[in-house]
């Protein structure tokens, strides 16, 4: 970590020592040279790989001043390929850093050179973009300084000392493996994160009829974040101290700014600071007047610019960032002494974020927001589970302290929201420009984590067209259970927030489950530009759009515009793998699948270990239909062998004779998911047979044990408990009628 | 059964082999000094800072120093105070969050001589949120109006905390105000509109203070809102009062409530929907 931490140093004083010497030249180009290199991390006590580049995590600080040119020299020493995206960044588009859309992957062992004039300030960050390389190390602070004499330069503000903070998480799963898993609807997270919300659960917390109707709509337990991360880190350091800032030593009285970049994978995260009051004095690079707040929540991928004050000598104050969902967060000690610690985030009410949902959804699945006009996270739906603001859990120790009801609920804490960001300067756009509005409805369904707009992926829709000149306002809608940032390339927009031609500029805007907000931009850069949702895990799910400007100038970096959408496109088609397989005393089940965003491909096994039990095999190929996806027609393909045993069961419920014995069909069929997330099943053999069933699976019982039963028509029955013992091992118990009990391990990928 | 049987013994074995083994592994050992009163105190900090087969702290109230023994390969010993201190007591090393601390009982409201105080103004504004701990007692003489819209506020506190215990206590105090309130000292403006709203006012509050049924009180609240409100017309307060509005409450009719905040905390709902609402109407 030393080393790690000598390194930014060394390039400050180079950039510095160019600035000093090239003051008298109008354009100055500063150079980086990054060597991408894998590495090994041990955050957990566990050795792991990551990705270092200039040896460390994060990314190097790059620093400029606004008029310079950057060069940047990107050296890939990884045995895969890479790209490096600035963040909010004007520039031409060949040099945006999207592989495979504004310019090929570098291939390994190659060098790639990003060069671009500065011609804006304030705080951004890079990353790759590249697969899921941003979750294991490839994030970096990108800081634009104001010019000398720059007429917008705020005395008070851009003169304080300066601390660059880029936030960031990390998981000792490898983030494919996290990828897999949530598009599988693990429920390991949640148990990682104590937030199974099952029935034992509910009914000591008095809510069994609100996760009964939860299920009744169909919907898993709630969160609000999806993945559990073993440590989150600032500037790669869960717990940091900053004493002092270019050789000065801070003291009572000192005003520090803190420039903080999220680049986290999938976390949001809460600020807040033991010293007292909160200044934002810039959002997204964008200064934004001065508004003092107590906390403030910071999408993905956003940046803030804050100003936080030491209030007493001989005291280091505490920076905290704790991830939305308060199971995890990262301190930064700011000042010199003992340290005055932050109470951290309570732990969220989930029961009552549960009652929340059942109340917003509608049985169809769409949200229903009561008429309430809701935008710029100006109302929280999720305060209902922060018992900092709407009291505690329950008033179970009532025997405690009757006044510590008092002092916890309702303190009067000020939470930042878009509404409170109002630009320094008029942020109008061309008057005369004509006027393209795009809408988007936020679309999405976390039972099989697909992300889109409009129910459309990336790879299912074509490029949207704009005119080079035009006013482009994008109005979005967010109907899905999740919130999501999303971002745009290589352009600022204004966030209509009511502050007229105030409205601040961003990039990225995070949106709320049933909030609509309003952004406009001046289409001014020809390219092909990304617009998409900046978690990780759903923009590679295909949860985004390209805009592209009319007949413009082919890109010099894509020399093959069909081969680089395909292999664009691949990252949302990319089917994923699941597998259960149960070794029992009375035979071996199974079942291995391998889904898309709308494809299904799954085979089920049962062996018996003698003829009596019998063998069966059926294979389903299915596509999901519709925006929740409940309903998949397939085509079956069964194959069974088995000598007539326990349960002789050959003719079915309606008179027909399924012989059992030796029998392979195929099948037309359709599988729906029921209220109370039962999947009914409907086939039809060639042969005429019909069978139907009702099937649910991993019903939550407590904590870690889950329950499933089948019942069909051919007079079949299977019921199972099983108990979780880790993400991919079980302890399982069952009784099926062709095979009678059994116990054994299960095992899932 | 048989099998039944089998599998639960199997489990009971499992879960069996995790509890004898308890003992904590690479032990280190440190002395360090924590603040705290008494034997409360030591509860409290050894609860915090114990984790099985990770840390184990032992503090003794006369000396105030604390043996910690951890296993140093999983902890150390910044975490264990930083836990300590998390649960209100301070060591060398780390403060107490202060809401942490004045949430201690009294008698474990030990002197934190680690505490540098603060120079300037900056603490100042954490007063405001002890506001509402005690009753106010203002004098009669200079706005006896006052005292009672006082109680209002802290009537429609309790139910945005919906806690109906809470506001039928302060209903009862507020209906004991209202009838000591002296006509003959309200200006002719208050005394027309006291006189017009004073029994539909006095029925309003008993109903609140009859019942803890949250409905019921909600109910009831909305029409005390509006008496306040005309109240409020007549006799200007020294502080600024929004009147704040919920479009959903009463079938989709509305309701409306006066606050002295600009934020919103739905009375009406509490916690279901604790920020929906607007201000309609800023009273200064």
């Amino acid at each position: 970590m030393v080393i790690q931490n000598m390194l930014p140093k060394k390039m400050l004083q180079i950039v510095l020592l160019l600035l000093v010497s090239n003051t008298i030249f109008s354009q100055k180009i500063v150079r980086y040279d990054l060597y991408v290199k894998d590495t090994i991390v041990n955050f957990t006590g566990k050795e792991k790989r990551a990705i270092a580049v200039n040896g460390q995590i994060p990314m190097p600080t790059l620093i400029f001043t606004e008029g310079d040119t950057a060069e940047i020299h990107v050296h890939n020493q990884l045995k895969e390929s890479t790209s490096l995206h600035w963040h909010g960044l004007f520039l031409s588009n060949k040099e945006d850093g999207v592989p495979n859309l504004t310019q090929m992957p570098i291939e390994p062992n190659t060098t790639h050179v990003y060069k671009f004039p500065i011609i804006q300030n304030g705080t951004h960050w890079y990353h790759s973009h590249s697969g899921l390389q941003e979750q294991i190390g490839m994030y970096g602070n990108f800081v634009m300084l104001k010019k000398q004499h720059d007429p917008t330069f705020r005395k008070g503000i851009d003169d304080l000392p300066t601390v660059p903070i880029l936030l960031s998480e990390w998981t000792d799963y490898n983030p494919e493996n996290v990828h897999r898993m949530l598009h599988n609807a693990t429920d390991w997270f949640a148990i990682k994160k104590n937030a199974t919300q099952s029935y034992a659960e509910a009914i000591k917390a008095g809510h069994f009829k609100t996760k009964l109707k939860n299920e009744w709509k169909r919907m898993l337990a709630m969160d609000v974040s999806d993945v559990y991360y073993d440590k989150i880190l600032m500037n790669g350091n869960p717990n940091s101290e900053i004493g002092n800032i270019d050789g000065k030593q801070l003291k009572a009285g000192d005003k520090v700014r803190l420039r903080i970049s999220n680049g986290g994978a999938s976390s949001y995260f809460w600020l807040t600071y033991a010293g007292g009051k909160i200044t934002v004095v810039a959002n997204d690079g964008n200064d934004v007047e001065p508004v003092e707040v107590d906390r403030l929540i910071i999408a993905v991928s956003e940046t803030y610019d804050i100003i936080v004050t030491i209030p007493a000598e001989n005291t280091a104050y505490e920076f905290l960032a704790t991830t939305e969902d308060r199971t995890n967060s990262a301190s930064y000690y700011i000042g010199n002494g003992i340290k005055q610690l932050k109470s951290p985030q309570p732990r969220l009410k989930y029961f009552e974020g549960m009652k929340m949902m059942n109340d917003m959804m509608k049985m169809n699945g769409d949200l229903d927001d009561m008429g309430m006009a809701m935008s710029l996270n100006q109302m929280d739906m999720n305060v209902v589970m922060y018992p900092e603001i709407t009291g505690d859990a329950k008033p179970k120790q009532d025997n405690k302290d009757p006044n510590r009801y008092n002092a916890n609920a309702l303190a009067d804490i000020v939470t930042l929201n878009y509404a409170m960001l109002k630009s320094p300067i008029k942020t109008e756009l061309p008057k005369n420009a004509t006027v393209k509005e795009l809408r988007f409805e936020l679309t999405g369904n976390m039972n099989r984590y697909v992300w889109s707009l409009d129910n459309k992926v990336i790879s299912e829709t074509d490029k949207i067209l704009i005119k080079k000149g035009e006013n482009v306002r994008i109005v979005i809608y967010n109907g899905s259970m999740m919130r999501h940032p999303m971002h745009l390339h290589g352009h600022d927009f204004r966030l209509l927030n009511g502050h007229g031609e105030f409205a601040p500029l961003k990039n990225v805007v995070d949106i709320m489950p049933m909030e609509t907000d309003t952004l406009e931009f001046n289409a001014n850069v020809e390219g092909d530009w990304f617009f998409h949702c900046h978690i990780l895990y759903h923009m590679m799910s295909g949860m985004g759009r390209v805009f592209t400007y009319e007949n413009q100038a082919p890109n010099p970096l894509i020399p093959n515009p069909k081969l680089a959408q395909r292999k664009l496109f691949a990252d949302d088609r990319k089917p994923h793998f699941m597998a259960d397989k149960d070794f029992a005393t009375n035979g071996n089940d199974g079942m291995a699948m391998l889904q898309n965003t709308r494809w299904s491909i799954g085979a089920e096994w049962r062996l018996g270990y003698n003829d009596m039990h019998g063998y069966e095999t059926e294979t389903h190929i299915g596509r999901y239909v519709g925006k929740m996806q409940w309903l998949i027609p397939f085509i079956g393909f069964d194959w069974r062998y088995r000598k007539m045993g326990i349960d002789e069961q050959e003719d079915n419920l309606f008179g027909q004779v399924n012989k059992k014995d030796n029998r392979t069909a195929i099948s037309l069929g359709v599988m729906y998911t029921l209220p109370m997330l039962l999947n009914f099943q409907a086939e039809v053999y060639h042969d005429g047979i019909v069978r139907l069933s009702l099937m649910r699976e991993d019903i939550p019982i407590t904590k870690r044990m889950r329950a499933g039963f089948m019942v069909n028509t051919d007079k079949e029955f299977m019921a199972d408990l099983r108990y979780i013992l880790n993400k991919n091992m079980g302890i399982r118990t069952h009784y099926d009628s062709d095979m009678g009990f059994g116990v054994g391990l299960s095992l899932n990928y | 059964m048989n099998v039944i049987s089998k599998i639960s013994m199997a489990i009971i074995l499992l879960f069996s082999f995790s509890f004898c083994d308890a003992q904590i592994q690479h032990t280190k050992t440190e002395s360090v000094k924590i603040y705290g009163n008494c034997e409360m105190c030591e509860k409290t900090i050894e609860t915090a800072a114990n984790i099985k087969k990770v840390a184990n702290v032992d503090w003794n109230k006369d000396t105030k120093m604390a043996t910690l023994i951890y296993d140093s390969t999983k902890t150390n010993q910044d975490e264990i105070l930083k836990r300590i201190a998390l649960a209100g007591y301070d060591s060398d090393k780390f403060l107490a969050p202060d809401d942490v601390y004045s949430k201690l009982a009294g008698c474990c409201q030990y002197e934190r001589v680690n505490k540098t105080a603060i120079a300037k103004t900056v603490a100042m504004e954490d007063h405001s949120m002890h506001k509402h701990e005690t009753p106010v007692e203002t004098k009669q003489e200079v706005n006896q109006l006052k005292t009672i819209f006082e109680n209002y506020f802290a009537v429609k506190d309790a139910l945005v905390k919906s806690d109906g215990k809470l506001a039928s206590t302060i209903a009862k105090d507020l209906l004991v105000k209202t009838n000591a309130v002296k006509m003959d000292k309200l200006s002719s403006e208050e005394h027309a509109v006291w006189m017009k709203v004073l029994s539909s006012l006095k029925s309003n509050t008993d109903k609140i203070s009859a019942t803890t049924n949250l409905e019921k009180q909600r109910n009831a609240f909305m029409a005390l809102s509006a008496n306040f409100y005309d109240l409020l017309k007549v006799s200007k307060q020294e502080t600024t009062v929004y009147y704040e509005h919920c479009p959903m409450y009463n079938d989709g009719k509305g309701a409306n409530w006066l606050s002295k905040e600009n934020t919103i905390k739905n009375p009406y709902y509490g916690s279901q929907m604790l920020t929906c609402g607007k201000t309609v109407e800023t009273i200064k």
